[in-house]
Order: C-alpha cells, then structure tokens, then sequence
C-alpha cells in the first residue's frame, strides 16, 4: 500500500470517528449500553458488533458506488489527481477555519426501530445507515471531500476501501462506549457533549489529514498511481504475460524465456506469446501453440513472413508481410481440429490498405487489438473476432499511437508525439482521461524554433510544453498487460552494424 | 508604426469596395514595400525583430515537429538545417517513410525490421484542422532571400478571427475573407 492509500484511509478513519458527535452517534451508544441491565453483556456484544457490521457495509456501498461512478464518468485518468487534490484542499481549508458543514443533511436514522425490532437487527441497521454517510447528520466536510476523491480517483477498489475504513471509524466510538457504558461510555459522552473542543480538534485532524491528502495526490499520484518503473530484464523484448507467467524474447535471437516467479525456462523462438492456456512460438517460418500445462501441441504449420504474435484461448494472430507492401494479421480460431492446419483456415484480419503499419498484435479472448498507422493517421483498432465487428478506439493525426495491451477491460499503449512518449492506460468502456503511467523525451532533436540571430517571438507554438522530458534514443516499444501490471519495452534501435537493445520494465499502477 | 496597425490600415483602405480581397492585398503591398524600404534604409535590425528570415510581422509560427516551420512545397515537414523530410515525430525519414539515424541509416527493430512508419502529415491542410477544429489552406505567398537561396513565405489561412498566438488575424497573403493563422516556409533552391 502506498503512503498517499495509507493517508486516505487514515482520514476515512478520522473521519468516520468524527461522525460520532452526531444525534445519531449519540444516541446508538445510549441505545445500546443503557440496555445492557436487562439484555446482558454478550447482547450488547452482539449488537456492537450487528453494529459495526453495518457500517462497514454502508461505508463501503457508499464509497464503492461513487467510485463506480468516476470509473463510469471517465476517472482513473491525469486529470482525476488534480480533481481530488483540488476537493481535499478545499475541504481541508473548510475543516481548519471550522466553517460550517454546508450542505448539511438534516436527517436522522429512524427512532422507532430501537422500540419495534431486537436490539441486535434494529443497531445492525443503524450502523448501515450511519456507514451510508450521506443518510443522516454529516459532522465534518472530509466526508464530503471522500465522496469527491472516490469519483475523482474512479476505482472502486480504492472506493471499498475508503468505506471500510470509514465504517470502521463509525463503529469504533460506539464499539468503545457502548459495552461500558455505565463507566467509561457515560464518562466519554459527557466530554463529547460538553467539550467543544474535542470536535474542534477531531475536525482540525481531519483538515490536516486532508491537506496531506493534496499534497500527496499532487506529488506522488493517486493511491492508485503509478509506481516507478522496475526493470524486468535487461535484455529482452515483446513481453507477453498470462496468470503469473511472463514470457518474452531474449535480443540476440533464437531464444525466448519463460519466468514464473523464480523458475526460469528458456526454448528456442524467434518470437513467443502466451495468453489464456497456450504458449505460440515462432522458429523461422514454423509457427506452434502448445498447451501450457500439458505441453502438447495444439498446432503446428508454416507461415512464412510471421515476425509478431498473440494468442488467447480461442484465437491466435499473427503478423505477415503484405504482398505489395505494409503488413496484416492473421486469424486462426483455437482449438484447430487438426495438428496441422490447413492454410486456408487462418483468415486476414486487419491490414487491408497498401502501406498500412501494424503493431505487434494483442488479444484478450475474442478481442484483437492493433495499431495501424497510414500515412495520414494512426489508430487503434479493437476488433471481436467472433462477431467480426471492429471499432476505431483511438486515432491521432500528427503523433502515432502503437503496442497496444489489452486486459481486463483495459487498453495499454503508447502514444508519442514530436516532444515526447507516453505509456496510457485507459478503460476500453468510457476511453476517456488515460493515464499516463511512464513518460520519456522523443526521439527527435529539436531547434531553437528561430533563426539563428532571431528572435524567440513567434516560435511558441512548436514548443514543448515546460517539463517535457529530455530527447532520448530509446523509444517505448512493446507491451503487455496483466491486472494493473504493465509491461513496456524500451528500445534502442539498431542501424547499420549497431545492432539494437532493448530492455523490458514493469509498472504496477 | 508597428505591423498590427499597418495590416488594419491596408484593410481599411480597403474597405466597403467591391474587390475587397484585393484591394487589402494591394495596399498591404504597398504598405509592405514602404516599410520594406525604410528597413533596407535602417539596415537589417528590423528584419531581425521577428522569429526567422523573410518573416516581417508577428504572427507564429505553425506547430511544426522540429521547431522552425520549414516546409516542402507541398506543406509536408522538412528538418530546418538540412532540409531533410521528417515525419510527424520529427525524425529523418527515408522515401518510403521508414525512420532514419543521423547519418542516414534506417533504424532496425529486435526482428531487424526497419521501424515502423509514423504519420506524416501537412502542417497546415493536415495538423492545424486536426489540433485547431477549422479548416485552413495555404493561399498566397511572398519570397525572400534568405540564407543565399529564395525563400517562399506561405501564410496558413482560415476562416478565423485570431492568429495561432491569440492576436486578431491579418490578412496578409490570404483571399476569400480568410485571415492568416500561423506561418510557414519553403525554401528554394533558387540562388540569390
């Protein structure tokens, strides 16, 4: 967990401890320790705990959802950090000068369930409605300011845990006083009732905790942002990754290597893919997939011209040379009924037009996905192979998209551009606000943009925006992408004798 | 007089005939050739006021993937300082498009594949209707010397009320009521 998840969760906390100086928190601790002469001490545990599990849950449908919303609204991307940073700070601002909450909720949970219900179901949903956050009093704006970062952030993961670590601090309160309620619970009540300051105090932790929220948004990412780049091998391309297997070829040729946590195996391949329960090869113009488990060989036949493949448990695909120039991909449903299929079974997927670039291809199930680049455009294209329809995702003119990913509803790639290249993820559902999870200088060098004995006036809109990376040889070449696991190569390529290196880095976002 | 108020003056001569376009650009010939004049008199200090050679009023340059925005005849991105074809990344391409090193080799993927093709597109027909939403079109142009061959300075035009840098667009070398967005040029071999 990275420190800005921790800090968040940590003002989830606070926060929902805060709650605790509402009529509603008030009167679930009376609730339920007055009544602890006549029930006995384990219905008073029992209910402290129906208690804190509802708040949990109401905690975390709250945050989840919300969560769920930024992710259907397009969150998840660089701009959602400056959002949630700008909701934090402002909040944090309200919470230390103790302006008043605004809007307030004016509700309470319902009195009457305490009288017709058992003690243990009727505070169950108490606790629910008090983890719901927005169905009665709301005492701190950080509620406000964590109901803004869940959409902002747009994970739902982070939203369940925001609303977890907000019932848990519902709960807390009520957990502590309510079991010793004669003593320590009345004692406690009474300095929340009649000592303003500890609020105060409660409400200046939450603007602080707020404040560092920002600040760590800003500075280091979301709590799920991207962590920096660790290298994965340092001599090796085309990575390719399916469970906990990671695949991919070594540069000097002839070998392909497979790791699986510290078991390392090499085979002799010219190109390797693995995805699903299939490993596909390329040696020379053979092509074989094989199980991953078993071993056996699933198919094996000649394609001349192959240089690029992806497989999945239903497809595999490669690239070929186009007759005429540019290039195209090639289908062959899996499994083959055949140990050697005939030719004609594979058909061409993509690559129509004459001169038409295209990337290594990537699959996840029936979905193809590649970058083609015309003179004129470069795209995108996502295609089901099973239904045959395919849709332009992505195109830019003036830069190049390329290596596309795709996993678990995500498409990685790359997209460059004359000052710089970027390495994005985005949501195949919305394909709004991407996230940029590594950056690097381009490759091209750059004028001043005047004239030498000029002046700079007029020369601005060619130039980088400011903190542009530095130009650099190496260029982002392939991907892969597993869960919130990215796999990038970086390349520098070969020319004349020098022959080219690359190296494989992980991101985990 | 600074150049904004000599293209609103050649305008405003300009103004309510028949032969609009023309008549603006006439008088801002004129206009230009007076102060041509008076620089040549003035010696070169005008002349470098402005960003590069042969360009004399202010509007920028058109985004251009190297920097200084020289272009072929056509409008497709050449490198300033060799005049060699880049693509929209900006890197030296081959005649088939394929990437180059600085000395001219193609540059070779793991496979040994030259790398793929990048866009290459026009700055003006092509880059600013994409980046800008509008459609523009180089019209006219106006030559120099520059650098010991002829210039041709070519104005990106469009139907638009701003320049590229904010300021109101001109007319300069543009017709049918579109304005200048950002320039260009395209270097001759043309001694001079």
């Amino acid at each position: 967990m990275s420190a800005t998840a921790a800090i968040l969760l940590l003002t989830a906390f606070v926060a929902g401890v805060t709650g605790a100086w509402s009529p509603c928190g008030f009167s679930v601790v009376e609730t339920i320790g007055s009544r602890r002469a006549h029930l006995g001490g384990r219905a008073i545990a029992v209910s402290c705990a129906t208690f804190a599990l509802g708040a949990l849950v109401g905690g975390a449908v709250t945050f989840t959802v919300l969560a769920a919303l930024g992710a259907l609204l397009g969150g998840d991307g660089d701009g959602a950090l400056v959002v949630a940073a700008t909701v934090a700070l402002s909040c944090a601002f309200g919470e230390l000068f103790g302006v008043r909450i605004v809007p307030q909720i004016r509700r309470q949970v319902p009195e009457a369930w305490r009288r017709t219900m058992p003690l243990s179901l009727a505070v169950g949903l108490y606790g629910l409605l008090l983890g719901l956050g927005f169905t009665t009093f709301v005492l701190t704006l950080a509620v406000w300011a964590l109901a803004g970062i869940a959409v902002a952030v747009g994970d739902p993961l982070v939203g369940l845990s925001i609303g977890l670590a907000f019932g848990a601090g519902r709960a807390l309160p009520v957990v502590l006083m309510a079991p010793r309620y004669a003593t320590l619970g009345q004692r406690l009540e009474q300095a929340m009732a009649e000592r303003p300051a500890l609020l105060r105090r409660l409400r200046l932790a939450d603007g602080a905790l707020l404040a560092v929220v920002a600040v760590a948004f800003l500075a280091s990412g979301s709590a799920s942002a991207a962590q920096r780049p660790q290298l994965v091998t340092a001599d090796g391309t085309d990575p390719s990754r399916a469970g906990s297997l990671l695949a991919y070829e070594r540069t000097d040729h002839g070998a392909a290597v497979l790791v699986d946590g510290d078991a390392i195996a090499q085979r002799p391949a010219d190109n390797i893919a693995i995805g699903g329960r299939y490993i596909a090869t390329r040696l020379g113009t053979a092509l074989t997939v094989q199980d991953r488990r078993s071993g056996a060989t699933i198919a094996q036949f000649d394609a001349p011209g192959a240089t690029q493949l992806a497989v999945s448990d239903r497809w595999l695909v490669w690239r070929a040379d186009r007759r005429g120039g540019g290039d195209r991909l090639m289908a062959l449903p899996l499994p083959v009924a055949q140990a050697v299929p005939a030719a004609g079974v594979a058909r061409v997927v993509a690559g129509a037009g004459r001169r038409e670039t295209i990337d290594r291809p990537a699959l996840s199930g029936d979905h193809l996905a590649y970058a083609a680049t015309t003179r004129g455009l470069s795209a995108i294209v996502i295609a089901n192979l099973a239904t045959q329809r395919r849709r332009r995702v992505l195109a830019t003119r003036g830069g190049q998209l390329s290596q596309p990913a795709l996993d678990g509803g995500r498409l990685l790639y790359v997209q460059s551009s004359y000052c710089s290249q970027r390495l994005q993820v985005v949501r195949t559902r919305t394909l709004r606000s991407p996230r940029t999870l590594l950056r690097i200088g381009a490759n091209a060098h750059r004028d001043e943009g005047h004239d030498h004995g000029y002046t700079t006036q007029g020369s601005e809109p060619s130039r980088c925006p400011h903190g542009t990376p530095h130009r650099t040889s190496a260029l982002l070449w392939t991907s892969a992408l597993a869960g919130r696991t990215a796999y990038v190569t970086l390349l520098r390529p070969g020319a004349g004798d020098a022959a080219p290196h690359a190296r494989i880095v992980r991101i985990r976002f | 007089m600074p150049d904004r108020d000599k293209r609103r003056l050649s305008d405003a001569l300009a103004g309510g005939t028949s032969r609009r376009g023309f008549l603006a650009r006439t008088s801002g010939w004129l206009l230009a050739t007076a102060t041509g004049a008076a620089a040549l008199q003035a010696g070169t200090d005008d002349a470098e006021a402005y960003h590069f050679c042969g360009h004399t009023y202010t509007t920028a340059s058109c985004p251009h993937p190297t920097g200084i925005p020289r272009v072929d005849i056509h409008g497709y991105p050449l490198r300033q300082r060799d005049g060699k074809p880049i693509d929209d990344l900006g890197r030296p391409i081959d005649h088939s498009g394929h990437p180059l090193d600085e000395r001219g080799r193609r540059l070779t993927d793991p496979d040994g594949r030259p790398l793929p093709r990048a866009p290459r597109t026009r700055i003006c027909q092509d880059q600013i209707p994409d980046r800008y939403g509008f459609a523009t079109q180089i019209d006219g142009s106006w030559y120099r010397c520059c650098g010991g061959t002829v210039r041709r300075l070519m104005d990106c035009c469009g139907y638009h009320q701003t320049r590229i840098n904010g300021d109101t667009a001109l007319t300069g070398y543009c017709y049918s009521g579109r304005r200048v967005f950002c320039v260009m040029y395209f270097q001759t071999k043309v001694p001079c």
